[in-house]
């Protein structure tokens, strides 16, 4: 499978502040590649590189096989469908007169705007002003200028910020079957892992403009489970089998914190407890944020 | 590339509040100079030509550059609101087509506003002076000449404009730029200073031709100063990283 972008060595500095440093970025064609990081990480300015927005301090940017020159810039934006730092638009116009201003500055066919306006349901409000619009329509809008055209690679820079959880929802949907129904490959930002776990299949964690993790989601599911939570009828009977298997054994009424396990410990455990009599209630696994996958990923591995 | 960049550019004036400007301000410099012409009629014997002194004084010195300036600083202003620096640059055609898409946009408001500043012109004449006759061709020419002049201040205006945020500030600029013009045009500096050009093409505050015998030099300078312009965009959009 080809990459359709790849960085090597990738900087960016501000004065003395290197925003992103050293970074390799791989992204596989035809997959979603969610690309996490707290506000200020360098997701931006990575972003902006890649499209040639700004220009990298050093190291070299890669597009569809094809170096980002000067040479080679229209041809690789021409293929590129783009939405960086919230959406763009004309609020004086309508949607539809936005979209025409994109296609035309595209080279696209106005028909692709009829086709677009679909896919983010906007159609119904294609003649209402834009400034009228809810940041999620706005949104929406950002996502159809960056389809316009059927462009082969979609560069979204946080298209989930500022929306409800049934606009979060609905963009997750469209983005998640982005590559299958229209062959794009999708690089998407976000600062919440939680948003980005439903519809991405590689994933890159970039923190002070270094990518610390980098590799499928499932992968990184292993680094983000958090401790889990025992609830049990009698905790006394617990301890001894917990002592056996290594465990912590603080004293905590009802309730037990364990340190994150691997499945097939964690059955042969729950088996074990509830063969002591223990009374299993309930079980409860925690999701770590991305601050404490940070954490774990920069500290030893995880118990088991 | 660059008539699908001016195709999207004249799709932004829609319904644009550009046009209100256009419209009120050639009134008001039109009322003004056909009121200071009826005042001073004592003085003032060459009908047609004396009219016109009166009209394109200020209007090439303050509200023409003010004008220019506001259609360029609210064609940036569309960018630099929403974050559309970053949609516009990375579309798939050269920045400095961008740019000069704006210009001819700007050039073609200009030139609107020519006719419209030339109609009222004739208009007053014909209506408040009461001139039995019509205006001499030459300043039709003076007119289009100073267009040509104009060309350079608006080059000038879209690069303040681009580089500064501010709606307010590049209009500032030009009336400052127009008033400097009046000064070093009246010691004979014309072709030195861009917001120059405009009033000397206009034949703004004298009865005879100031360009007389010097149309090439004043092309020449028109030309220089509308290059200068050019080539400061495109290093700026090609070498300073975009902040949307």
């Amino acid at each position: 499978m080809q990459n359709v972008i790849e960085t090597d060595a990738l900087c960016k500095t501000y004065g003395s502040h290197r925003v992103v440093d050293h970074l390799a970025l791989t992204v596989p064609e035809g997959c979603v590649y969610g690309f996490l990081g707290p506000n200020g990480a360098g997701k931006s300015t990575t972003m902006k590189m890649l499209l040639g927005l700004v220009h990298p301090t050093s190291g070299t940017v890669r597009l569809l096989g094809k170096p980002m020159t000067d040479a080679n810039r229209l041809a690789l934006l021409q293929q590129t469908g783009s939405l960086i730092e919230s959406p763009s638009g004309y609020l004086h116009l309508t949607a539809r007169e936005n979209l025409e201003i994109v296609a035309d500055l595209k080279g696209v066919s106005r028909k692709d705007i009829t086709r677009v306006l679909d896919i983010v349901q906007l159609t119904r409000d294609q003649h209402r002003k834009v400034g009228q619009y809810s940041l999620g329509m706005k949104q929406r809008l950002g996502i159809a200028m960056a389809l316009l055209g059927s462009p082969k690679l979609l560069i979204l820079d946080e298209p989930t910020n500022g929306l409800d959880p049934a606009g979060i929802q609905e963009m997750r949907e469209l983005i998640r079957t982005m590559p299958a129904a229209t062959g794009a490959t999708v690089l998407i930002s976000s600062h919440l892992l939680g948003e980005m776990e439903q519809m991405v299949e590689q994933v890159g964690i970039i923190d002070h403009g270094r990518m610390l993790f980098e590799g499928p989601l499932t992968e990184l599911q292993r680094h983000s489970r958090g401790d889990l939570t025992l609830r049990l009828l009698h905790p006394a009977k617990a301890l001894p089998v917990l002592r056996a298997n290594g465990l912590p054994t603080a004293d905590t009424g009802s309730t037990l914190t364990l340190p994150p396990l691997r499945d097939d410990l964690l059955a042969g455990l729950v088996q074990a407890l509830a063969d002591s009599g223990a009374g299993v209630v309930g079980l409860t696994q925690h999701t770590k944020t991305l601050e404490e996958i940070f954490l774990t990923l920069t500290a030893p591995k995880e118990v088991g | 590339m660059l008539k699908r960049c001016i195709l999207a550019e004249s799709r932004k004036l829609r319904r644009s509040p550009i046009w209100l400007l256009f419209f009120v301000m050639p009134l008001i410099s039109a009322s003004y100079g056909t009121f200071n012409y009826l005042q001073n009629l004592e003085i003032l014997h060459e009908r047609w030509y004396s009219l016109w002194t009166q009209h394109t004084l200020f209007y090439s010195m303050l509200f023409f550059p003010a004008m220019v300036a506001a259609y360029a600083a609210y064609l940036w202003r569309l960018e630099h609101l929403g974050h559309n620096w970053n949609l516009i640059m990375a579309a798939p055609v050269p920045p400095l087509d961008l740019f000069f898409a704006k210009f001819c946009v700007v050039c073609k408001l200009a030139l609107l506003t020519q006719v419209w500043e030339l109609t009222l012109f004739v208009a007053c004449g014909k209506l408040f002076a009461r001139f039995g006759d019509w205006p001499p061709v030459e300043l039709v020419v003076f007119a289009l000449r100073g267009t040509l002049g104009a060309l350079a201040v608006i080059a000038a205006q879209l690069l303040l404009a681009m580089v500064i945020r501010s709606f307010a500030v590049p209009i500032f600029l030009a009336i400052v730029g127009g008033i400097a013009g009046m000064l070093l045009g009246s010691k004979g500096y014309s072709l030195l200073w861009p917001y120059c050009l405009m009033q000397a093409g206009m034949n703004a505050n004298r009865s005879e031709d100031v360009l007389a015998g010097q149309a090439v030099q004043f092309a020449a300078a028109s030309a220089l100063w509308l290059a200068a312009m050019f080539v400061i965009a495109y290093l700026l959009l090609k070498e300073r990283d975009v902040k949307a």
